[in-house]
């Protein structure tokens, strides 16, 4: 029988919620995931093992999944003792494959905005300038707060299949980055019909006009794929706030900035005029199909 | 001797230092090292943002700190008297969520943390439990996700969706959703009927004597009989008190300390930092050995969480344990498992109560950017207890956000005399093992505790 490839999970400056992300991938798929990898160590899930045991008998990693941000200050963070940025630099030695799961792993995330702590950095910043030039495959960044199931699976088994994923420049998997998490949104005919949510709590009306959401200029696959199987914060009413972008955590996420009553910020890759006049000729139809309610009241 | 043990497998890591008199624990010490900062995160922030970072505090328990947020954020409103309004509906579909979360919690929590120790115990073959293989661990992993399902429904997405706002709910759902979210209940209602407790759910309900615990048959039946033959319905009694901080879920607040009375006065709790590391201080005093701070009731240590609300508000099995077998870490565990079934029940009773012709949400007449400045608390019944969320704003923005959370309560450090909760629970303690059982009994979330 041929030995199943290794996995380590690494938690570092984290919340945990990329590990319970995982455990909600579909159960199916989940446990095909633990019959085709070997979960050697992961430290809210695994008994079998303790992270120095597995350090110090210098076995190979073939996976190497590091949640949360790094820091070398131990005033702030330590695990067994060691500061996290040394625990990491002895891993990435033993690692083929090394994935940040998660925005705090990618990037810092919420994480860096601790300002007491002046040294916060995702994985791939961590890692000295030397090792990652000789590292086989470049640091792959999951980013998502929390990352989707599917994105940690689909990632895994490709590299599993193909041996390597092609990135973006973010270091993103190509593939899962490309779309925007406003493509396959439920409210798509009110944005393109610029007919926004008045208020929270609809189930009408696009969030891109007050209610601060980020789906047209966000890479992810949220309304592609699902969350748990069966909506997404979109369609559920609950704007993006973009955290798969490394510019999050922003300012007032939950509303939108406007220049004379028009989004700020225009959707990715359209330019302000090519938006305004899309705008202004949507607004000079009236339609009233799309400002009734779906389902009328009783 | 001193012994020092790392504790994983549990949200985060603990280390657990034991003083050791002729072979029994007579003192110890639970130390959180890690320290995100979260409070100082969010000065300075725009206040509705508070939505979107605290529920990132926790990655199992994230609802329960937006809900905290939001009360705190309403309450704000209250003092500055400028007119709320939220439905019934906005209520109930935020107590949903919250009631949700704290399922999948419980479920994951005896599976992943607890089951694995207490199987450790006994020479019986339990290899049905063990992690990522064994078929009750991925059930229960199964079975939680499913759950989590319905809360998706409302929220968009679990973990770390932000849902809740002042004023009310973000979502609509419709008849089919909420029928939907009703499917799930039902399905994880014959999940804890079939796995768990080995009994109808109706007639679970009904037991009110110490007896019926002969009458558990699956996996609370296993852990009940590995309980006894390894004593720990006589281990890990604390002091016995209990508080419970809101009135949510079928929970009343109070407090049980020789008597159960209903009256909590938020301004009595009083936190404390003699044990606390400074995050300002470049070097620490050598007394200062956690990250956890010190939180009493009317200068009381009080236990918080799964039991204490059982006992404030006399659920009868719980009751009944609990008289023969004190705040042990049996009647702990049992507690919690108990509020598996209390909460699955009062989903049932929530869902149906919802009326989804109502508003979810009402714009609140003035912005939280508008208001000059207030200071306002917001209290929740969390999985693992208490949780208390104060904050200050000045100009809309964020002045000061306190955050205290359940493990703090249960975990935190003790005074110059006497011992901690968990800490006075582990003293005492004949083995390592034991200790360690006794510290898990508590459901330590180590992400929550220092945040």
């Amino acid at each position: 029988m041929r030995t199943k490839p290794k996995v380590l999970w690494l938690q570092a400056v984290t919340c945990n919620g990329n590990t319970h992300s995982l455990l909600c991938a579909n159960p199916n798929r989940l446990e095909l995931f633990f019959n085709s990898f070997d979960l050697i160590y992961h430290p809210s899930l695994t008994t079998n093992s303790n992270l120095l045991d597995v350090i110090n008998s210098k076995i190979k990693i073939d996976y190497l999944l590091i949640e949360g941000a790094i820091t070398s200050n131990t005033k702030f963070f330590s695990i067994h003792n060691h500061s996290v940025k040394d625990l990491l630099a002895q891993l990435v030695l033993q690692s083929k494959f090394i994935i940040s799961v998660g925005s705090c792993a990618s990037y810092g995330g919420i994480h860096k905005k601790f300002e007491l702590n002046k040294d916060i950095s995702g994985v791939k910043k961590s890692i000295d300038k030397k090792v990652l030039q000789k590292l086989k495959h470049a640091v792959i960044n999951l980013t998502g707060c929390p990352v989707h199931p599917e994105w940690i699976l689909q990632t895994m088994f490709i590299l599993k299949a193909q041996g390597k994923i092609s990135l973006d420049e973010e270091n993103r998997p190509i593939e899962i980055y490309s779309t925007l998490a406003h493509h396959g949104c439920t409210r798509n005919e009110y944005f393109e019909w610029k007919v926004e949510s008045k208020t929270f709590g609809t189930k009408e009306g696009c969030l891109f006009y007050d209610q601060g959401c980020r789906g047209p200029m966000t890479k992810s696959s949220c309304n592609k794929i699902l969350w748990n199987e069966v909506n997404s914060k979109t369609r559920a009413g609950v704007p993006c706030i973009g955290c798969t972008e490394t510019d999050f955590p922003r300012e007032n996420m939950l509303e939108t900035k406007k220049h004379i009553g028009i989004p700020f910020e225009t959707p990715l890759g359209i330019s302000k005029r090519a938006y305004l006049s899309i705008t202004g000729v949507a607004k000079t139809f009236r339609i009233d199909r799309l400002r009734t309610k779906l389902i009328p009241d009783e | 001797m001193k012994t020092v043990d790392i504790i994983e497998r549990i949200e985060g890591e603990a280390h657990l230092k034991l003083d050791w008199k002729d072979g029994i624990v007579s003192n110890s010490q639970i130390k959180f090292l890690n320290f995100r900062g979260f409070e100082y995160i969010l000065e300075g922030k725009p206040a509705l943002d508070a939505l979107v970072y605290t529920p990132r505090i926790c990655g199992i328990c994230g609802q329960a700190h937006l809900l905290a947020a939001v009360n705190a954020l309403e309450n704000i409103y209250e003092n500055a008297n400028i007119k709320l309004e939220v439905t019934q509906k906005a209520k109930l579909l935020r107590e949903l969520g919250l009631a949700i979360e704290i399922i999948d919690s419980h479920i994951k929590w005896f599976y992943m943390f607890i089951m694995p120790d207490i199987v450790s115990l006994s020479s019986s073959d339990y290899s049905q439990y063990n992690p990522l293989k064994g078929s009750k661990w991925l059930r229960a992993n199964h079975k939680a996700g499913e759950v989590l399902k319905a809360l998706a429904i409302i929220g968009g997405q679990w973990p770390h969706t932000s849902y809740m706002v002042p004023g009310g709910v973000m979502s609509d759902p419709t008849l089919i959703d909420i029928a939907t979210i009703e499917n799930y209940i039902d399905q994880t209602i014959m999940y804890y009927e079939d796995n768990i407790i080995g009994e109808s759910l109706d007639n679970y309900l009904s037991f009110n004597s110490v007896s019926s615990i002969d009458n558990l048959k699956a996996d609370l039946g296993d852990f009940s009989k590995i309980s006894f033959e390894n004593n720990l319905n006589n281990i890990g009694r604390s002091y016995d008190r209990h508080l419970v901080i809101s009135d949510m879920l079928g929970f009343k607040s109070g407090k049980l300390k020789h008597i159960n009375t209903s009256k909590i006065n938020i301004n009595k709790i009083k936190e404390f930092d003699e044990y606390t590391f400074n995050a300002k201080a470049k070097k620490q005093q050598a007394k200062k050995y956690t990250w956890a701070k010190t939180v009493k009731y009317d200068n009381d240590f009080y236990e918080t969480g799964p039991l204490s609300r059982a006992l404030v508000n006399n659920r009868k099995f719980i009751k009944a344990i609990h008289k023969e077998f004190k705040d042990s870490a049996y009647t702990r565990v049992m507690a919690r498992m108990d509020e598996l079934g209390f909460l699955l029940n009062k989903c049932k009773k929530i869902i149906r109560s919802i009326n989804i012709s109502e508003d979810s949400f009402i714009k609140p007449e003035i912005k939280l950017k508008d208001i000059e400045s207030a200071t306002a608390y917001g209290s929740v019944e969390a999985a693992r207890g208490a949780l208390l969320h104060t904050v200050e704003i000045q100009n809309g923005k964020i002045k000061k956000y306190d955050v205290t959370t359940p493990t703090v309560w249960n975990l935190g450090p003790g005074d110059d005399v006497t011992p901690g909760v968990a800490q006075k629970a582990i003293n005492g303690s004949t083995t390592t093992k034991e200790a360690k059982i006794i510290l898990r009994s508590f459901d330590v979330c180590s992400v929550c505790t220092t945040h």
